[in-house]
């Protein structure tokens, strides 16, 4: 089952210019019995859009964005991609979902200390099922486009911060996602690498033409994005 | 550093990990309590040996005794009259037969002589009575030790039946010796035992009590006595039983030596595992101005609280379980060597003291090496990053492993050391230690060659390959475990085949005939002899005479087989060389490996034997295996023994059917055919073997058992690194979550890891138990037992042991594993997480 409606969502990839490829409806989520993080929020994001959640520390933007990846279930409302509603109920779909369409970039970058630079850039595909040498030339190629291709055979422990996201992005582009989701990506660098890191992300969302939507606190990142949004009592603004 | 700090770093760290901190200390403690109890228990055996011999001794400095058939009464005058010598007492020693099967240790004793030296053998007049003092001299009247009436239930006045050399007969229990503290003994009027039990004019034994100058007397004595009749210090016993059952328990206290062995290994993953997760905590302490002797100090004092911890709860256990076992089954762990000896508890508080501080230092031992890799940490690069592992050796070739394999083969060549095989246990230890030494360079040469198609296989072994330390330590433990259950199959495979290989040469007749299952006393005469054969069905049979001949300077005699010898017979004992040898003027025996090699004798020497108390030169034929006796056997034709001694009895009888026989009818024709003969034991070849067998079995019982609880060590220490591990990675599963792993593909990936590990563990386990094994077989074996063993390969049960190591490993691994993958990934991948 989990087979077909990964398929069914393959099947469904060509969506026609303009219509939206991420749609958030009415999403409400609570944590205990304050008040709702999530209250009703709604949102539409474009193939090849970049839109920035912006918010203050615990208002919901990484909650938000781990709904958009099916990570966590939302009480209220749903997630459409091109139209389709997230089957919160299957984790085994939502799984083969993300590693078809979702590429993620991390605040703490994650990347696996015991893998190479290169293979972390092709674990996507090796996911996906692609043959050796496919995977090395497709790593190579993202590597060059992140600027680290001479940091493939590193061990990420021996890269700095900033290389260490753009290996990230880089990762999170080989499976040529439809959605890109960031959360906080400058949020462990500096300013010079934040900055490079940004430049990398923008040409990645390009080339990628893939739906992105990145949360952070960092009014600087967010004003690289094609769309700045707030959260805030619940509700993006 | 500072008390206070210290008390408080090592309170959250056992704090931090309660379970994996309580199965470290279960670990060592089962180790502790294993061979605590395994020596207690063959302490309290040779302690109760030495109390009951000590006790039949009294207050004899010498005694003179063998061979079993005894000797002539008239060397007691001789020794009595003798210069310096105070006060002799002459015995003779029974095993009688009881109805049932059972036997009765009963001693013929002069009541008066004993009076003056082994008072316990003689009730006080106020506790018999004037009356009954004339009991002790009555023929018919038994006195029991409180052991022997426990058992058989009888007090003054009771009847117990005894079986002699003229049938049953029964025997007034005279009273009971409230002194006799030696195990279960009847006592009689000396020459009343000599006459019921076929010893006229025989002694077993005579003691001596000597007025000062021992050694002077004994050298006397020495001088005068027949071949074959030997003089030694008073209970002696107990130091004969000390010296055969060495080698014995040698190697059970070394097995279980090995398993604690393994559980510090558990300890060392423990606080390897600790080391890595508090590696920001070590490089902030460092940071602030502790040294690298306060790291060490600090991570031996966990190392010595987990160890003194495990040792004192072992201690404690081994303490318990020995004194129940003991009480319960006696201390007979299987081998035999101790049956019939009951529950005195007597522990050895050195040796168990010894013990604990063996696991104590084990666990300190596994901390310094933890210490060791910790002061390799980077304090500024540990206080910036996330690692989880400490740093590796600057080195980790294969160079250390090979050295140690190398060392380890002179060793084999080494003689015995006080009849211990000492170089090939440290032999096995070197090489038990190379084995530990490969697990890293091995690991990176396997595993590198790998390329699996699968992305959770790839995933799975870059992990492994990455191998962090703690890995590393509990694989070794899987090592240890492992190559001791690989050896001691093979050992047991190839002397379990070789001996029913040997059964079935040696046990070659259709049915044996035994004068009596238990006790002795009992023969076939050679009436009794003819009357068999002359049964329809009988085709022949071979008359067996058994005897002990003591030689000077031996530990333990040696067992005299008497019994028909031809090619069949010396075939079935797989002689060399082979063949009959051509005839001489000297009789020929042929002897065993463990005559050979305790006396130095070799094929074609002419040695002497006191035989029925003359010395006897004999050319020694050929070397026959035999693994009934384990010091020493001399095979002789009957011909030879019978106009050598005049003795034409045999104890048993070998006997061959015609074809086609039903054997139940000759059992049944036999037992009318000898009605007198009340305990006579009849037994089919078949019957003999498989007892055998089943004997042979259950004496490695307690090995199986230690092989076992090191298996389970082994197995627990990988789960445990695996749960630790898979807690430490939750954040890496969250990743993987999010990159789109299911669940279940996580699971299977740690499940590949764990089957990684087992399979190496295992593999490694395999070659070196392999290796070892031959040493065992070859070297500890020989050396010890003096047995040569065919090696054998129990293929079906190597598969079976190495394919369940990788699959209990694959499973502990996702057990451990499904506990960290079940918390959310977008709670594991949070920064605070």
């Amino acid at each position: 089952m989990a087979r077909a409606r990964a398929r069914w969502w393959d099947r469904s990839s060509a969506s026609s210019p303009g219509s939206e490829l991420l749609e958030l409806r009415g999403l409400g989520k609570s944590f205990g019995s304050g008040a709702p993080l999530l209250a009703g929020v709604d949102l539409h994001v474009s193939p090849g859009e970049w839109v920035a959640i912006v918010g203050e520390s615990g208002s919901g933007k990484s909650t938000l964005l781990n709904i958009v990846a099916g990570l966590d279930r939302p009480e209220r409302g749903e997630v459409l991609l091109e139209g389709r509603p997230l089957d919160f109920g299957d984790d085994d779909a939502l799984a083969l979902w993300r590693r078809r369409h979702v590429g993620f970039v991390f605040q703490a970058f994650h990347l696996l200390p015991y893998l190479s630079v290169e293979q972390n850039v092709a674990l996507p595909l090796a996911l996906l099922g692609a043959p050796a040498a496919q995977r090395a030339s497709q790593a190579r190629a993202l590597l060059d486009t992140v600027g680290l291709a001479s940091m493939a055979g590193r061990r990420p422990s021996t890269l700095s911060g900033g290389e260490m996201q753009r290996a990230a992005i880089a990762r999170a582009l080989a499976n040529s996602p439809r959605l890109l989701l960031a959360d906080e990506p400058t949020g462990n660098l500096d300013e010079a690498n934040a900055s490079g890191v940004l430049d990398c992300l923008a040409n990645a969302v390009r080339q990628a033409g893939a739906a992105a939507l990145m949360v952070t606190h960092s009014r600087v990142a967010a004003s690289r994005a094609d769309r700045v949004l707030t959260l805030a009592g619940g509700k993006l603004r | 550093m500072n008390p206070a700090l210290t008390a408080s770093l090592l309170r959250g760290t056992f704090a931090a990990n309660g379970w994996r901190i309580l199965l470290t200390i279960a670990c060592i403690a089962l180790g502790v309590a294993l061979g605590g109890a395994v020596h207690t228990i063959h302490t309290s055996a040779l302690a109760e040996i030495d109390r009951s011999a000590r006790a039949l001794a009294g207050a004899a400095d010498l005694e003179v005794r063998w061979p079993s058939s005894g000797f002539d009464d008239a060397l007691f005058a001789k020794v009595a009259r003798l210069p310096g010598v105070v006060a002799a007492n002459p015995v003779v020693d029974i095993n009688a037969a009881l109805p049932g099967g059972e036997s009765l240790r009963v001693l013929g004793i002069d009541a008066f002589r004993a009076m003056a030296m082994q008072p316990a053998f003689v009730a006080s007049a106020a506790s018999t009575g004037s009356g009954q003092v004339a009991t002790l001299l009555d023929a018919d009247a038994l006195w029991l030790s409180p052991a022997a009436a426990s058992r058989l239930k009888l007090a003054a006045g009771g009847t117990v039946r005894l079986g002699t050399s003229e049938g049953l007969r029964d025997f007034r229990v005279g009273g009971v010796l409230p002194g006799l503290q030696a195990g279960e003994v009847g006592v009689m009027d000396i020459a009343s035992a000599q006459l019921h039990f076929g010893r006229l004019g025989k002694l077993s034994r005579i003691d001596v009590r000597v007025g000062s100058d021992v050694a002077a007397v004994r050298e006397s004595l020495s001088t005068m006595l027949p071949p074959g009749v030997v003089v030694s210090g008073a209970a002696s016993i107990s130091g004969r039983a000390a010296e055969l059952t060495r080698a014995y328990r040698v190697n059970l206290d070394a097995l279980a030596l090995v398993a604690l062995a393994t559980g510090a290994f558990l300890v060392f993953s423990t606080l390897a595992l600790q080391a890595a997760r508090r590696r920001q905590e070590l490089a902030l302490l460092r940071a602030l101005g502790i040294t690298r002797g306060g790291i060490v100090a600090l991570l031996s004092l966990e190392g010595a609280a987990l160890g003194t911890a495990g040792a004192l709860v072992g201690t404690l256990l081994g303490l318990a379980g020995s004194r129940a076992l003991l009480s319960g089954s006696g201390a007979d762990l299987g081998a035999g060597y101790f049956g019939g000896a009951s529950g005195a508890f007597s522990p050895d508080a050195w040796v168990l003291g010894g013990i604990a501080f063996l696991g104590i230092a084990m666990s300190v031992a596994g901390a310094l090496w933890v210490a060791r890799a910790v002061n390799r940490i980077d304090v500024a690069e540990a206080l910036r990053d996330r690692a989880i592992d400490l740093p590796a050796q600057a080195h980790g070739s294969a160079l250390p492993a090979m050295l140690l394999a190398a060392a380890g083969i002179p060793l084999l060549f080494t003689p015995p050391i006080a009849g211990l095989p000492l170089g090939g246990y440290a032999a096995i230890a070197l090489w038990l230690a190379a084995a530990i030494a490969s697990v890293a360079p091995l690991c990176r040469a396997v595993f590198d060659r790998l390329s699996p198609r699968s992305a959770i296989a790839q995933l799975a072994l870059a992990q492994v390959r990455h191998l962090p330390g703690h890995l590393t330590a509990s694989v070794a433990g899987i090592v240890v475990s492992a190559s001791l259950c690989v050896a001691m199959a093979i050992l047991v495979f190839s002397f379990r085949v070789t001996l029913t290989d040997w059964l079935g040469g040696v046990v070659g007749a259709d049915l044996y005939a035994r004068a009596s299952a238990s006790g002795d006393g009992l023969y076939f005469m050679p009436d009794d002899q003819a009357r068999i054969a002359s049964i329809p069905g009988v085709a022949s049979i071979e008359a067996l005479r058994y005897d002990r001949l003591a030689i000077a300077g031996a530990a333990a005699p040696l067992s005299l087989v008497a019994r028909p010898i031809d090619e069949r017979i010396l075939a079935g004992f797989q002689v060399e060389p082979r063949g009959l040898p051509p005839p001489g003027p000297e009789p020929a025996v042929w002897i065993s490996e463990a005559a050979r090699d305790l006396h130095g004798w070799t094929a074609g020497q002419r040695i002497t034997l006191p035989i029925a108390g003359r010395s006897v030169e004999v050319r020694v034929a050929g070397v026959v295996r035999d693994y009934a006796r384990t010091w020493g056997a001399v095979l002789i034709d009957d011909r030879d023994y019978r106009r050598l001694t005049g003795d034409v009895r045999a104890n048993d009888l070998a006997i061959h059917l015609s074809p086609g026989t039903d054997p139940a009818a000759i059992e049944s024709a036999i037992r009318a055919a000898l009605p007198r003969m009340h305990g006579l034991q009849l037994e089919e070849a078949g019957e003999i073997r498989r007892k055998s067998l089943q004997i042979f079995d259950r004496s490695f019982a307690v090995t199986y058992a230690l092989e076992a609880i090191a298996i389970i060590i082994g197995l627990a220490g990988v789960t445990s690194s695996f749960a630790a591990m898979a807690w430490s990675r939750k954040r890496e599963f969250g990743v993987l979550r999010f990159l789109g792993l299911r669940r279940r593909e996580i699971l299977a990936m740690i499940a590949v890891e764990g089957a990684a590990a087992g399979a190496l563990g295992a593999l490694i386990g395999l070659v070196s138990g392999v290796a070892i094994s031959l040493v065992l077989v070859r070297v500890v074996n020989r050396q010890s037992f003096h047995w040569t063993l065919e090696v054998h390969w129990p293929v079906t049960a190597l598969l079976l042991l190495v394919g369940g190591i990788i699959a209990a490993c694959a499973l502990g691994a996702r057990f451990s594993g499904s506990l960290a993958v079940r918390k959310e990934a977008v709670l594991a991948v949070k920064d605070d997480a």
